[in-house]
């Protein structure tokens, strides 16, 4: 188990540094072709690899054109399987905080929630490794609200840490009957305004958290970004009478997440590089979004 | 009883005080208290006629506890004060009421009072320079004692007076401010101008240091008093400095002469402190301005001292100071402030990078922090968020727009796996038959027996047969194919047997027994062998079976003889009914009916013999 943990890790980081010579050969062959298609000369750095790179063109088809970035790569091979995750908090969490880690167990299909008690999260992190977990997500609070939550893809995926803000539990609203009961059917997910990059990449962390649903599906859940907040709603829809008509009840927790790291590395691996990390007292912060437009 | 000797003895117990060096103070010395408490007789009594609902009529000290005499004083002045406000009511309604209390007393009690005021003054000197005696204040700011070994208490009495002076302070504003009466006054005093002007400014330092030392509410509203004021009259300023106030507080008021004066142009300019005025009782206007000593004591004795000096005189004595003089006095006075202030280290607050160990406690939350927050601030959900996500929620669903993750497009990774489909039913072979095979086909390959289903072989050999007779029939000179010697396995030796080292070419006669050869059931041995019994036993079995077969040929040919005549019967029958239309019989039909041709012989004769009607009028051949 470890061998093979630090093999793959090996190829992946291998794979990780052809990516640059990977890039410089697409780089060139673009040229090629830019120059081919406007009637231009070679650039003269070009001229000896030429014609071995023009042979390679004609042979490319669409999956060899684009080069393969290996961010991502760590989610290549998740749609095959159904994803499994496991939820856990800081230590000592409070009641409304168990509470809120409970719902959320809910909203997530496929997941487990474990008590914290004493463990180190190197440890949480090897035993989730063992028996193939896909994620591990971790709550934090202050003072019984919930204000932190981390998503760690495990066989050394990225790790996404956000802030929560606004948030509203199920079980705040008292009367267990216009609440009612969580259907667990897969949801159907929407992602709205994630066009940039970081957005990109936000929205493929927060989609392998969930398995490939039914088509038919009632269940929705929505991930909103407006200014780098992305709120989270969870819905079940019916149509009524005629083919216009969609009531839309929300039951689930409500919350808005800020995003503010990406690392390259699972939670406890705090030496992994970064892949991004808000600027906060930047000058120019306020005039720029992150993940959205 | 007449007060001369305490009076003096008071006056005495005052000088005392007032000579002894201030760190004494600091050390309870018997002698230094019982001359506190004399002084403190002696005012009490100064004071005790002026009081109408005086309890005591003199202070006793003796034996008694520095807060008890202090509880006397404050019961003795409590109504004093209100007194002295009832006063100043009347002194407000009737300003000529001021002239004549002034007229009144300028002779007598000048001295006296004078005399009173300075010690006072000299005292609150010391008591400055003592520094705080409460908790609480500023240090430029001080709550003078009256009373000098009873320090405490007359500070709480001194504040207890500047509040309620504090209260009065904005009644009086609100009357006394008022910019026809100031613009009055103005008129009037122009000229004692110019005589006034150094006091002016000197009182302005004074103002200025005290505004920019203290914190004290007192002080705050003072200065907005002040700067009123100031605002409102500059000129008034020149003209009252003059009267030996320079100090915004008590100030001398050692001129008698110009004390009413200046009691009126405080009650005009709303002045605070000082106006808390009975015009006849110095005294008291000393006791309730001690309050507002300030640091400029010194230079203020000085001051008052001259004008002690100088009664009547009024401020004329001053230099006359152009006006930028005078400006530069100030600008002098503002550059000290400044250099002063710059030397002394700097409030916390700006010092640069403060950990919470360098600044007293709890003041974090008294500051207004103030941080510029890049960062966008958090939305706040309302309704119209809601309903704006809603929609946005149901436009995905109605075109069916979904971010889901997709399941990839499954490329066969390896061939699929063929499945072999185990046969279950026990092999026909034994395992020692295949591994003969085996053998063969490793030895001799070609001449090794084809494996071939059975049905195969059926099918072979039917067609090598038919090819065999076709070739026959078709080629003229016809050379069957020459057999070829394949090794067979005979299957009914014993192992034992064939591991006998045997020649190659050995018939099958040699390998196989006799009886494998021919088991016979028939006549064995030959008519030579036979006894004589032996051949009569054959000749009998042969009889009988002859016999028996004869019978049976017999029979058969009897059935035989009846079937055809049946058949000669029914084909006649047919004909017949085709010529009578009647009742059409086929040939098939009546050909259906007849028993089949290749009937076995022996079917019984009685059964299947269909029944016929036969037409009467039939002939039989």
């Amino acid at each position: 188990m470890f061998r093979r943990n630090q093999r793959l890790r090996r190829e992946y980081l291998y794979r990780k540094s052809l990516e640059g010579k990977e890039r410089l050969l697409y780089e060139k062959k673009r040229k090629i072709r830019e120059a081919f298609q406007e009637g231009k000369p070679i650039p003269t750095e070009l001229r000896n690899e030429e014609a071995a790179l023009r042979r390679e063109i004609d042979l490319e088809d669409e999956h060899t054109a684009v080069p393969r970035t290996t961010i991502d790569d760590e989610y290549a091979t998740a749609s095959e399987k159904d994803p499994k995750i496991l939820i856990t908090t800081s230590r000592n969490p409070s009641a409304p905080l168990t509470q809120f880690v409970k719902e959320l167990k809910f909203v997530f299909p496929n997941a487990q929630r474990m008590n914290r008690g004493g463990q180190v999260i190197s440890e949480i992190i090897e035993t989730c490794r063992a028996h193939d977990f896909t994620d591990v997500v971790l709550v934090h609070e202050h003072r019984g609200v919930p204000d932190g939550l981390v998503i760690s893809h495990l066989p050394f995926g990225p790790t996404a840490y956000f802030s929560l803000l606004n948030v509203v539990t199920r079980h705040d609203i008292k009367d267990k009957k216009t609440v009612g009961t969580m259907p667990e059917a897969y949801p159907h997910l929407i992602f709205e305004n994630f066009s940039t990059k970081i957005g990109e990449r936000t929205s493929t962390i927060l989609k392998h958290l969930f398995p490939v649903p039914k088509p038919d599906t009632r269940r929705i859940v929505t991930f909103a970004n407006q200014s780098d907040y992305i709120s989270f709603r969870h819905h079940i829809y019916e149509k009524h009478g005629g083919p216009k008509s969609i009531e839309l009840k929300e039951i689930g927790p409500r919350f808005e997440l800020y995003l503010f790291k990406v690392k390259l590395g699972t939670v406890d691996q705090n030496e992994a590089q970064i892949e991004w990390v808000s600027r906060p007292y930047m000058n120019t912060s306020k005039k720029r979004k992150v993940l959205g437009d | 009883m007449s007060n001369s000797n305490p009076n003096n003895g008071g006056l005495e117990a005052l000088h005392r005080l007032k000579s002894t060096e201030p760190p004494l103070f600091l050390a309870p010395s018997p002698d230094l208290s019982q001359a506190a408490r004399l002084a403190s007789k002696y005012v009490f009594s100064l004071l005790q006629p002026h009081c109408p609902k005086s309890p005591f009529d003199n202070l006793l000290v003796d034996e008694f506890d520095a807060e008890q005499i202090w509880q006397r004083i404050d019961i003795q002045s409590q109504p004093l004060v209100s007194n002295l406000r009832r006063e100043l009511n009347k002194f407000e309604k009737n300003p000529e009421l001021v002239s004549k209390g002034f007229d009144r007393f300028k002779d007598e009690k000048k001295t006296q009072e004078r005399e009173i005021e300075e010690q006072y003054d000299e005292m609150d000197g010391y008591y400055d320079d003592d520094g705080d005696k409460m908790d609480g204040l500023d240090d430029e700011e001080e709550m003078d004692g009256l009373d000098e070994g009873e320090d405490d208490d007359d500070d709480e009495e001194e504040e207890e007076e500047e509040e309620e002076e504090k209260g009065r302070i904005a009644g009086i504003e609100d009357r006394f401010l008022k910019v026809k009466e100031l613009e009055e006054f103005l008129e009037d005093g122009e000229a004692r101008g110019y005589g006034l002007q150094k006091k002016k400014g000197n009182r302005k330092v004074d103002k200025k240091k005290k505004s920019e030392g203290s914190d004290e509410e007192d002080e705050e509203e003072g200065e907005d008093d002040e700067d009123d004021a100031e605002d409102e009259d500059e000129d008034e300023d020149e003209e009252l400095g003059d009267l030996g106030f320079s100090d915004d507080d008590d100030e001398g008021l050692d001129k008698l002469g110009n004390a009413r004066l200046m009691l009126w142009t405080r009650l005009v300019r709303g002045d605070k402190a000082k106006i808390v005025v009975d015009c006849c009782y110095f005294g008291i206007i000393m006791i309730e301005e001690k309050g507002f000593k300030s640091k400029s004591k010194p230079i203020k004795e000085s001051e008052d001292s001259d004008f002690g000096n100088d009664e009547g005189s009024g401020s004329m004595h001053e230099e006359i100071l152009s006006t930028h003089e005078r400006e530069h006095m100030r600008h002098q006075s503002d550059i000290e402030q400044m250099e002063k202030v710059n030397l002394e280290p700097k409030t916390w607050t700006m010092q640069g990078e403060v950990t919470a160990a360098k600044r007293p406690k709890n003041s974090a939350l008294e500051v207004d922090l103030d941080f510029e927050h890049n960062i966008r601030p958090a939305p706040v959900i309302t309704e119209e968020v809601t309903a704006t996500l809603e929609e946005i929620i149901q436009k995905r669903i109605l075109e069916g727009r979904f971010d889901d993750v997709q399941k990839p497009a499954t490329l066969p990774s390896k061939a699929p796996r063929e499945y072999k489909e185990m046969d279950e039913n026990k092999s026909k072979k034994g395992l020692a038959e295949v591994y003969e095979e085996e053998y063969v086909q490793k030895t001799d390959p070609a001449s090794a027996p084809l494996t071939f289903s059975d049905e195969q072989k059926e099918a072979s050999m039917l067609f090598k047969t038919l090819c065999l007779k076709l070739d026959a029939l078709s080629h003229f000179h016809f050379a069957p194919k020459p057999v070829i010697e394949d090794m067979s396995i005979q299957a009914n030796v014993p192992a034992l047997a064939l591991e006998e080292i045997a020649p190659v070419a050995i018939s099958d006669a040699a390998i196989l027994a006799p009886e494998e050869i021919f088991a016979g059931k028939g006549d064995i041995k030959e008519e030579a062998e036979l006894t004589q019994e032996e051949r009569k036993r054959r000749r009998a079995n042969k009889k009988r079976k002859f016999k028996a077969e004869t019978a049976k040929r017999i029979a058969n040919k009897a059935q035989t003889t009846i079937w055809a005549k049946l058949r000669i019967i029914v084909k006649s029958t047919a004909y017949m009914s085709s010529i009578n239309k009647k009742n059409p019989l086929t040939t098939e039909a009546a050909a259906s009916l007849l028993p089949p041709d290749n009937m076995p012989a022996k079917t019984p004769i009685t059964a299947a013999v269909p029944q016929l009607t036969v037409p009467g009028n039939l002939v039989l051949p």
